[in-house]
């Protein structure tokens, strides 16, 4: 039998992570949550995952930002692919300057708008999920 | 200004009898001052002395006290300035405040005639740079509203719309078609909340500024045709006809593509709107000295004439709307900040009845406007 994918979700609004949750894990995912970037970075130290679901905008400005950096660091965290789910889609390129942010990381990483549709959001894990498994078998 | 300066002076004259008495008079009233004997070495020192107000002679040999005027209000227009002119020369004193000087002083004048004008043109240079910093933090202020904003709104119904979509999914098989129906008004409405919110906050926010910097050479054709395939769905379910019709050559014009594709989708989105069903809309654009013209002509309901002044405005709702269309009352509004920062032009003819006609005209920069030869 199939393994279950490991996911990480980080975002600070409690009720809208029970709302992504609550699809995901009717679509057969371990789903994990961290409430703020802290919490974020010690559950991705402690345990191998497959899939970050990030928010950009938490605690006192876009903090989100700074673990997707963080993790870019590192050769480990690097591996794992990021779906950035944020509700500051246009905003993103005024707050950190002209350069808009996402093709920083956006070669094997996507970003959807808050809210997100459960068909949307499913077939971008799963697509995420995909391309995860072929950069490890290529390491 | 400095704290501890009381201001910077800078006193352009050829008679040294004025220089001298002008530094006797105001040396002890705490200024930095700094002197010129004509009009080119006093803009020389101007640019290294940054002075906040320059009192100069109109009358020197060389450069006369009106292109100093010029020189210097072109380099920092919030520089005070003073002229001095002799009684004979009043009309000249009214010409140099034509041109944007503060005050004239004519001469022979006494040590309190100058202190005070000076007093004057320096609280005057303070009040203008103080409403520049407060201009410039509401800016500030204003875009910083746009993300704010943004997060305290968008972000509690965007966990209620999030949750309903998995509500929605948990509970599929156990819903009866109305009880479906229902979570799909719900999310319609939240749906048009958030977008209702999107658009505010784009009227409000659109940094203009922030545009201009990403301009580059936009072919108008192009915009048209992307503007159309926007609005298309909302015409067929309408049963309305777009036609368009490009003009050759049409030159590029400068600008940033997506705004003036939103703006055109605000345009043609409206008259949609205000068309009845099976109406026509004509979209046009023509290259037409210096400018590309592009016209969006609806044959729908019209806009009241009293109304025509207003439609430009924010928040405004025409009174001849059909009552079943809603709107921001800001798309106008939008339209016209995203033309204007390019430093377009939008107007409006329209009658009751018979329908409207908006008309943007972007100027073609220079380089475009000849075609290239062959």
């Amino acid at each position: 039998m199939k393994e279950r994918k490991q996911l990480l979700m980080i975002d600070d609004d409690p009720d809208f992570v029970e709302g992504i949750k609550s699809i995901l894990t009717a679509a057969k995912y371990d789903v994990d949550v961290a409430y703020n970037p802290k919490d974020g970075l010690a559950a991705l130290a402690k345990k191998r995952y497959d899939l970050l679901l990030l928010d950009i905008m938490m605690g006192r400005g876009a903090e989100g930002v700074m673990i997707a950096r963080k993790m870019g660091r590192d050769p480990k965290l690097r591996e794992i692919p990021v779906l950035i789910i944020t509700g500051i889609r246009e905003q993103i390129a005024f707050l950190f300057g002209s350069k808009t942010l996402h093709p920083h990381f956006v070669e094997t990483d996507e970003m959807l708008e808050k809210p997100v549709e459960p068909k949307l959001l499913l077939e971008r894990v799963e697509r995420l999920l995909k391309a995860g498994e072929k950069g490890s078998r290529s390491q | 200004m400095t704290a501890e300066k009381r201001g910077r002076i800078l006193i352009i004259d050829d008679e040294d009898v004025v220089l001298d008495s002008c530094q006797a008079v105001l040396g002890d009233g705490g200024y930095e001052l700094a002197t010129a004997r004509d009009g080119t070495a006093g803009l020389e020192l101007a640019r290294q002395f940054g002075p906040d107000l320059i009192l100069v002679d109109l009358k020197m040999p060389g450069i006369s006290g009106f292109e100093v005027l010029d020189a210097i209000h072109a380099g920092d227009p919030t520089i005070v300035a003073i002229v001095i002119t002799g009684y004979s020369t009043v009309s000249s004193a009214v010409e140099a405040m034509q041109k944007g000087a503060f005050d004239f002083l004519p001469k022979p004048f006494t040590p309190d005639e100058l202190r005070l004008i000076v007093a004057r043109g320096l609280e005057r240079r303070r009040l203008v740079l103080e409403a520049i910093a407060l201009r410039r933090e509401r800016e500030m202020l204003r875009e910083n509203f746009a993300a704010i904003v943004s997060h305290e709104l968008k972000s509690p119904l965007g966990a209620v719309q999030q949750n309903l979509y998995g509500l929605a999914a948990e509970l599929a098989d156990r819903l009866s078609e109305e009880q479906r129906n229902r979570f799909e008004r719900l999310k319609t409405r939240i749906d048009d909340l958030l977008k209702l919110i999107q658009t505010w906050l784009r009227a409000v926010s659109v940094p203009v500024a922030k545009i201009r910097e990403s301009f580059a050479p936009v072919a108008p054709g192009e915009v048209v045709a992307r503007a159309i395939e926007t609005v298309q769905p909302q015409a067929v379910r309408k049963d309305i006809t777009i036609g368009s019709s490009l003009g050759e050559p049409l030159p590029p014009v400068r600008g940033d593509a997506g705004s003036l594709t939103e703006a055109l989708v605000n345009l043609i989105g409206n008259a949609v709107k205000y068309t009845r069903a099976g109406g026509r809309i004509a979209v046009e654009a023509r290259a037409e000295g210096g400018e590309v013209r592009i016209a969006v002509a609806d044959n729908g309901v019209g806009i009241a004439p009293e109304d025509l002044p207003h439609v430009f405005g924010d928040f405004f709702r025409g009174r001849t709307a059909p009552a079943a269309e809603t709107g921001s009352g800001l798309g106008l509004a939008l339209t016209r900040r995203i033309v204007e920062a390019h430093e377009g032009t939008i107007s409006v003819e329209s009658e009751v009845g018979k329908g409207t006609t908006f008309t943007i005209r972007l100027p073609v920069p220079v380089e475009a406007q000849e075609p290239l030869p062959r």
